[in-house]
């Protein structure tokens, strides 16, 4: 199982991380800057660990996720800092990472008349396995992503959703010690993205491979990741588990059948952080204290109280608290990309 | 086959019911991966690993080309002499057969990947930038070779068949030779030409009418030039004496008229495609072969740098 323990970010540029952080990190970048020629800044000193496990690397579009993975990769040079993918820099190594490292480019990347079969086998040998070893694992390859029956069919035949799986094959034939998968969800309808999330979920947790899941949809990969980075403009925003982000958004959910008003006015009163939400209100849980004191406001009020329930916030809602402004951009992109 | 049985317990790694193995047999080193991928455009320059559509041009390409071995084969069956030279072998039909078959076959080797963005899992793996056209580069040139030696090689075979003694059969071989080396000079220019031209764009008729073009007009335009000069030059019957620098200076201007000024440089004594013997000039014609063929290179290395940064 992997350890499921994100390595929290490094505060400060330039900051090394703490030894523990680089012992289990799969991937570790230090201020690492990138700037294209014109100026454009994509990368502006990020520093960040990735912990074994599935973690999300979340950004609206243009934040730098691909220009990170590229870099990831060995294929751009970073203008400063270093990256380090395990254990290997990325910029004296970059061969021996893609060797290790399975990747799955985010836009269309697939011939359309050659068989799945034939062209996972294909890249498999490009990974560096002999042709039998690169026919096998090929099979397999496409029978884990489920187009096992299908594998002899051109790949121009294939739905969206069956082509999304076979960049995942040729991704995972060469056994990789790591997996960076760009927007995977990309394209997919409801059902398709579901159906991809669930088996990305199952390589990173059946299969033990770490797993860097790309994307600009928070609120889609939150639920198989166990550890999520955000990155905006090229600069770290924040990273933790998933578990941290989740704990640290416990909230109460307080609906009365009326006088809500009245009672926001008092939790106020009494120093609570208070969030209207549809006809209800959200408290944030800071320790017991927090139920008495609704328990008194209510009480006190004589308001009668039909439900109260502890509640877990969605970590998109941590973002909107965190980064007002963050949030609006980002839900421009998912209300263009909502399904 | 790989066995579906799960590990025993206890054993190192993860029993889960999926069944996924991990690798750990050997890992191919770049070099390997390389000729990997040139033995894989060299099959892909003759169809093979796809459809049977795919195989129609080069298969009628190669029996094209053939075909004056077989004729002369049969010929010297019936006691004449050998009717087709090894050096030039049939020099209008290789022409045309070949410029079709780079043509059609330089964009199956580059233009696929890049009409179907496959170069980004390319770059992916453990190789270099270079490496991607230098693979296909030689995996091309072997084609073109199997294209242009295997002919000569049946023609080799056919007049052997036919010819009595071991001087005739030395002969033979002696004659052999110069045309083996010759057929290299033009499936490395061939394929240096052909694929960045076929590189410059992902759409496959666009990229065979480039590579077409380049070698016909090219063609033409130094036939018409060798011939306006001669018509220049030789006013009177009979051979003349030696042709004039404009004369030699205009088959600089296609592959083909550089190849047949090289051969004679080098001591080839048929004439073909009008081009006439350049002598010391000779030298120019190499010189531009090189630089040409260089060049080339050097673009389609350029294509793919720029392609990896993309």
């Amino acid at each position: 199982m992997p350890a499921g323990t994100a390595v929290p970010a490094v505060p400060g540029p330039g900051t090394p991380a703490g030894p523990a952080g680089l012992a289990s990190a799969v991937i570790q970048a230090t201020a690492l800057t990138k700037v294209y020629p014109g100026d454009v800044t994509a990368l502006a000193g990020l520093t960040v660990a990735f912990a074994p496990g599935v973690t999300g690397l979340i950004g609206a579009n243009g934040a730098g996720k691909s220009t990170l993975i590229k870099i990831l990769l060995g294929l751009l040079e970073p203008t400063q800092g270093m990256a380090k993918v395990l254990g290997y820099d990325c910029v004296k190594d970059g061969m021996k990472i893609r060797q290790l490292v399975g990747y799955m480019p985010e836009h269309d990347c697939l011939p359309a008349d050659i068989s799945a079969t034939e062209f996972v086998t294909h890249m498999g040998r490009m990974s560096g396995l002999p042709a039998t070893a690169a026919r096998e694992r090929a099979a397999e390859a496409l029978r884990h992503v489920g187009l096992h029956e299908e594998r002899y069919r051109q790949i121009g035949t294939y739905s969206t959703g069956m082509k999304q799986r076979v960049k995942l094959a040729q991704a995972l034939a060469g056994d990789p010690q790591l997996l960076l998968l760009d927007e995977p969800t990309n394209g997919l309808d409801p059902a398709g993205r579901n159906a991809m999330l669930e088996l990305i979920g199952r390589i990173g947790e059946e299969f033990g491979i770490p797993i860097v899941v790309a994307s600009h949809l928070l609120g889609e990969i939150e639920r198989i990741c166990d550890g999520l980075v955000a990155i905006e403009a090229g600069r770290l925003l924040r990273a933790d588990t998933m578990d941290n982000f989740t704990r640290a958004s416990q909230t109460l959910l307080i609906e009365v059948e009326d006088g809500v008003a009245a009672l926001h006015r008092e939790l106020v009163r009494r120093g609570v952080r208070v969030q209207p939400f549809q006809r209800a209100l959200l408290v944030p849980i800071a320790g017991m204290s927090t139920y008495d004191v609704v328990r008194d406001s209510v009480a006190a009020l004589g308001v009668p109280l039909s439900r109260l329930e502890q509640r877990r916030h969605q970590v998109e809602e941590i973002f909107r608290d965190d980064q007002q402004d963050y949030q609006a951009s980002y839900q421009a992109t998912e209300a263009a990309d909502a399904y | 086959m790989p066995t579906e049985t799960h590990p025993a317990p206890g054993a190192a790694g993860v029993i889960h019911d999926l069944g996924y193995r991990r690798y750990d047999g050997p890992r191919l080193g770049r070099s390997r991966i390389v000729a990997a991928l040139a033995w894989h455009s060299f099959r892909s320059a003759f169809g093979f690993g796809r459809g049977a559509r795919a195989k129609v041009v080069p298969a009628i390409a190669f029996g094209a080309l053939c075909l004056p071995a077989v004729v002369n084969a049969f010929a010297m069956s019936r006691g004449e002499a050998r009717l087709v030279d090894y050096d030039t072998y049939i020099a209008v039909l290789r022409n045309l057969v070949m410029t079709v078959f780079v043509a059609v076959q330089a964009p199956e080797l580059v233009s696929r990947d890049l009409r179907g963005r496959v170069l980004p899992l390319y770059f992916s793996r453990p190789i270099k930038p270079g490496d991607y056209p230098l693979a296909k580069f030689a995996g091309f040139t072997a084609a073109c070779l199997v294209m242009l030696e295997v002919p000569l090689l049946l023609l080799y075979a056919g007049a052997v068949a036919n010819v009595h003694g071991g001087g005739a059969v030395w002969a033979e071989t002696r004659a052999l030779i110069p045309g083996l080396l010759i057929g290299l000079m033009w499936a490395v220019t061939l394929a240096a030409i052909s694929l960045p031209l076929a590189s410059l764009t992902g759409r496959r008729g666009f990229a065979t009418g480039a590579v077409a073009i380049a070698f016909l007009l090219t063609y033409t335009l130094a036939e018409i030039l060798l011939q306006v000069e001669t018509l220049g030059t030789h006013t009177g019957p009979g051979q003349p004496a030696s042709a004039s620098l404009a004369e030699k200076v205009s088959g600089l201007f296609s592959p083909f008229t550089l190849f047949d000024g090289v051969r004679m440089w080098l001591g080839g004594t048929n004439q073909a495609n009008g081009v006439p013997d350049p002598g010391a000039f000779g030298a120019v014609y190499a010189l531009v072969l090189i630089a040409l063929v260089g060049l080339c290179l050097a673009g389609l290395g350029a294509r793919y740098r720029k392609a990896n940064r993309s």
